[in-house]
Order: structure tokens, then sequence, then C-alpha cells
């Protein structure tokens, strides 16, 4: 199997602490692979290291099968990007920029306008970008990181600071590429929400480590079962039951079980009765993506 | 790759002042002596029995000012440029070499010194024409006192360039830029070895070629240290 991108043991540390361990992670041509993982899980850091803005201190990155550390330039040829919050020249209108990168990149001019209008900047494109919103600096990044037609394409949260209605635009405009032009992406974010729509894989990296890397519909088999509990006094349910050494979880007024059999529910609730508690609800819940997301970072925290 | 890096870089140094300072620099040195001059003629010739070589000698005792004052303030905001909005990450992400991108930075502002000094030159020589100075003009001394301080001053361009591009307190670059411009003014009074004192040109053997000779030996030495100690740091 070929790989576009593909990493082994990739490592990073920063002092004592490791941001980035023993990584190996997999994306196929045509993918849109969401990188999910909490904050400071280690998601810009593995991406710097795939462009080589940071050298990793051990393991290897191959892209397009051809190694990182020999090949960094002709590599990054065919690789766009954003990389945490967009980097922009303040003083500079928003052609400007991309004229600059231009000069360097040696497209068309035409194409300037072609990635503004991709990213619905075209009407301001003569104003600074000191003046831009968030978002507006948001869509710039992005049309920097198509300004070359690049085969792959790496965007670290691209939708922050987003509004809902500028989130599902780019979200949209994701979606077309690996059909329209064959491209290959890597997105990363903190909210599986944001991507879950898209991506056909997901990577999800808890303190450093991949914990999974899998299709999304294997990420969809992980669901489980939860039984929901109302109660009267949930704190107090939930201290009772840990005194059992059953696991529950209290949270927004409710309390959460993990799956168990009839038998071991009807137990639970007896003993709830017995401590004088009023039960209003028994509910069965299949637990969204969200939750496993949650849940395997939290497992692994 | 290094001429379309410097397009890139000429391109985003637009609307900062560059050129202006660039040109402001040398008129700024000669139009001291306007004022001096314009004061005091009649003293100032009594002075010397060469007046031209006296008028360049007085235009050159605020040209290492200048000169030191505009590397400091050209190369914190080239700098700056990039790390307002961290656009490095994004700069060292193009199919670019770390080390072209250094010195597409250099050259850059290399070029612009070098412009200045040739407006110096031409400035220099038009006020001192005005001035009537004399039928013989010293060319040399002219070339001399308009090149030398800015070969003379390359090893601070390099270690000011170095400092404010690796530097992520601009509080750095600013001190070691007051600093220079300090030294720069005291010039007479540091020893030899100070960098400071080389765009003077003063020096023990009296022979102002030397100044230009170590500078651009040791400016050489300090920009290849500073675009390797570049070239290794992670980019933020
Ligand atoms: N330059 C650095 N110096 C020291 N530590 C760093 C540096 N960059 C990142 N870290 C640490 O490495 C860890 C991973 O950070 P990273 O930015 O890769 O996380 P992230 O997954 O991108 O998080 P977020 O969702 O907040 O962007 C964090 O603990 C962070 O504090
Ligand atoms: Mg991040």
């Amino acid at each position: 199997m070929e790989y576009v991108i593909k990493t082994e043991g990739l490592t990073k540390k920063f002092g004592k602490e490791t941001a980035v361990d023993r990584l190996d992670m997999k994306i196929r041509k045509g993918e849109i692979y969401g990188f999910l993982g909490p904050n400071g899980a280690g998601k810009s850091t593995t991406i710097r290291m795939l462009l080589g803005l940071m050298k990793p201190d051990s393991g290897m990155v191959r892209v397009f099968n051809k190694d990182l550390k020999k090949e960094r330039i002709h590599i990054l040829k065919r690789v766009g990007s954003l990389v945490e919050n967009p980097s922009y020249y303040p003083h500079l209108t928003a052609y400007e920029n991309l004229e600059a990168l231009r000069k360097i990149l040696r497209v068309s001019e035409a194409r300037i306008h072609e990635v503004l209008e991709i990213v619905r900047l075209s009407d301001v494109a003569h104003k600074k970008v000191k003046g831009f919103s968030l978002g507006m600096k948001q869509r710039l990044g992005i049309a920097v990181s198509m300004l070359h037609q690049p085969e792959l394409l790496i965007l670290d949260e691209p939708t922050n600071g987003l509004d809902p209605s500028g989130i599902i635009e780019i979200r949209n405009l994701i979606q077309r590429l690996p059909e329209e032009y064959g491209m290959t992406i890597l997105i990363s974010s903190h909210l599986l929400s944001e991507i879950d729509q898209i991506a056909t894989t997901v990577g999800v990296i808890s303190k450093g480590k991949m914990i999974f890397q899998d299709s999304i519909h294997a990420m969809r088999k992980h669901s489980r079962q939860t039984i929901i509990l109302k109660v009267n006094d949930g704190k107090r349910a939930e201290h009772i039951l840990q005194g059992k050494g059953i696991y529950a979880n209290y949270q927004d007024s409710m309390l959460l079980l993990s799956k168990l059999s009839d038998q071991k529910v009807a137990e639970i609730v007896r003993m709830l009765v017995q401590n004088g508690l009023a039960i209003y609800r028994v509910e069965e819940k299949q637990s969204s993506l969200e939750d496993i997301f949650l849940q395997m970072t939290r497992e692994e925290a | 790759m290094l001429r379309q890096l410097l397009v890139a870089d000429f391109l985003k140094i637009k609307r900062k002042g560059f050129w202006l300072l660039t040109f402001l620099g040398p008129l700024g040195v000669v139009a001291l002596q306007m004022v001096n001059y314009g004061l005091r003629k009649d003293y100032l010739l009594q002075q010397s029995d060469n007046d031209w070589e006296y008028y360049l000698s007085n235009v050159h005792s605020f040209t290492p000012l200048a000169l030191i004052l505009g590397i400091a303030i050209f190369t914190s905001i080239i700098a700056n440029i990039e790390n307002e909005t961290n656009a490095w990450k994004q700069l060292v992400s193009l199919p670019v070499s770390k080390m072209s991108v250094y010195l597409s930075k250099f050259t850059a502002l290399a070029s612009l010194l070098l412009v200045s000094s040739i407006l110096l030159m031409v400035f220099t020589l038009l006020f001192g024409v005005f001035l009537d100075l004399g039928e013989e003009i010293p060319y040399v001394e002219l070339f001399q006192y308009s090149f030398y301080p800015y070969f003379a001053a390359l090893p601070i361009l390099s270690l000011q360039l170095w400092i404010a591009i690796v530097s992520k307190n601009q509080g750095i670059p600013i001190t070691t830029g007051v600093l220079g411009v300090v030294f720069a003014y005291s010039a007479y009074y540091l020893p030899d070895w100070m960098i400071w004192k080389w765009p003077s040109l003063m020096n023990a053997w009296g022979e102002p070629v030397v100044n230009a000779l170590l500078g651009v030996g040791l400016g050489c030495v300090l920009y290849l240290v500073g675009m390797f100690d570049f070239v290794r740091r992670d980019v933020k």
C-alpha cells in the first residue's frame, strides 16, 4: 500500500516533556484524514514535523514515499499548509500577501484571483489584512495553502475562530477537494463534530500517542451503549454506587453507567431505592461519535 | 530561488519606510554639514589647508552613527514583519531552503545600505561642489569615506540581523541596537577590536582600508554563524 504520509516512531520532546510519542501515522491518497486530539495532545507539533519546521528527536517522516529529511524542498512543492493561527503580513493587502508568496511559488497571477474567489475574499482583495476579521484571516490562510495547487493539503484547525456558517463553508470546500482536484487532506481539530461529516479516516492522538487510527466507520463500531439514570440526588447516587465498586459518572444532572446486563441494572435500581433515592428515568443510549472520542481520550488520561 | 525570495522580501517591506530611511539617512548626514557650513563657513575654511579633505572628514563624523542606527532599525523591522504573526512558519513551509530565506533577508538589507552609501557619495559631492571647495575633487577619498564605513559596518549588520531574527523577545535586538548606537557615539574611546568602532575608520595603524577589509571578513563569519543557527533552530 502506498501512503501519501507515513510516519514511523515519530517522537518530539520539549525538555523532559514528550509532546509526540512514537507516532505512526498513515494517510492514503485521496483520504480526508481527521487528526483529532484534545488541546495540547501534540497535533500541531506533529504537523510541524510533517512540514520540516521542527526536527524530530527520533523516527521518520515519509511524504509521497520520499524521505522528508532528504527531499524536503521537493516534497514541499506539492504540499500546502496552514499551521495553527494563520500567518499574514498585516500591512499588506490580501492580494499583496498572496503576491509575495506567488513570487516564491512561481504560479500564475491568475491563480491569485482563483484562490481569492474560492475563499470568497475577492471583494476585499485590495484591503489591508490588518482590518480583516479573524474569519477572513483564516480564509486568507486557506487561500495561501491552495495557491500552488498542492496534492496534499495540511490544515491545522482551519475552522478555529470561524462562526457556524464559516465552518460549514470551509467544510464544504474541503469536502470537494479530493474529488475535484485529487487532493489528499490532513485536517486537525479538537472537536470531532467539526470533521466527522467529511473525514474518511480518523487518527486520534492523546498525550502525544496515537490511540486510534482507522476509518470513521470503524470508529462508529466502537460506540457503546450507556445507561442513563435520572435521580433526585445524583451526587449521592454516584457516591453510593462507587462505594459498591460500580463505575458511575454524574454529569449534567444525569448519572451515566456503562453498558450493563439487565440483571445488574435491576440490582442498581434496587440499591438506590433502598437508599431512599427517587428514580425518575432509566434510559439506554447509543453513544455518539463525540462520546466515543471523549471516552477514548479520557481512558488514556 | 534567491531571486524570487528577494522579490518577495522587497514586496514585504513595502509601506514600512525602508526606502524613505535609505534616502533620509545620507541626506541627514550631509544636511548636518549644510547647517555647519551654513553657519560658519569662513571659520571652517580657515581650519585646514585642504578644504575638501576637511569637509569630507566633517561629513564622515556622523556617517557611522547614521549607519549603525539604520542597521538597528532595518534589522528589527524586517524581523518583525515575519515575527508579528509568526509568518516564519508559512515562509519556511514553502519549497525553499532555510539558508536562502536567511540570505535573502541579509541581501535585502545589505542592498538598501549600499544604496544609502551611494546616495551619501552623491550628496557629499553635490554639496561639496556647491561649497566651492576647490577644483581638485579628491574622488578617491570621497569613495573611501562613502563606502569604507559600509564595509566596516557589515559585522554589525550580521550580528543585529541574527539577534533580531532569532529573538523571541523583541526587546533584545532593540537593546543591542541602542547599545551599538551608544558605542558608535563614543567610538573614539573604544578599543580597536570593538566592531562598533570600525565604521569610524579609526585604528592604530591609521589605515582606513584595514577596517573595511576586517569588516567584510568578520561580516561574512558572523553572517554564517547567524545563518547556521537559524537553520538549526525549530520554527515554532
Ligand atoms: N515550542 C514549544 N516549546 C515547549 N513546549 C511546547 C512547544 N510547542 C508545544 N509544546 C508542548 O507540546 C505539547 C503539544 O502541543 P501542541 O501544540 O502540539 O498541541 P495541539 O494538539 O496542537 O493542541 P491545541 O489543540 O491546543 O492546538 C503541549 O503540552 C505543549 O505545551
Ligand atoms: Mg495546535
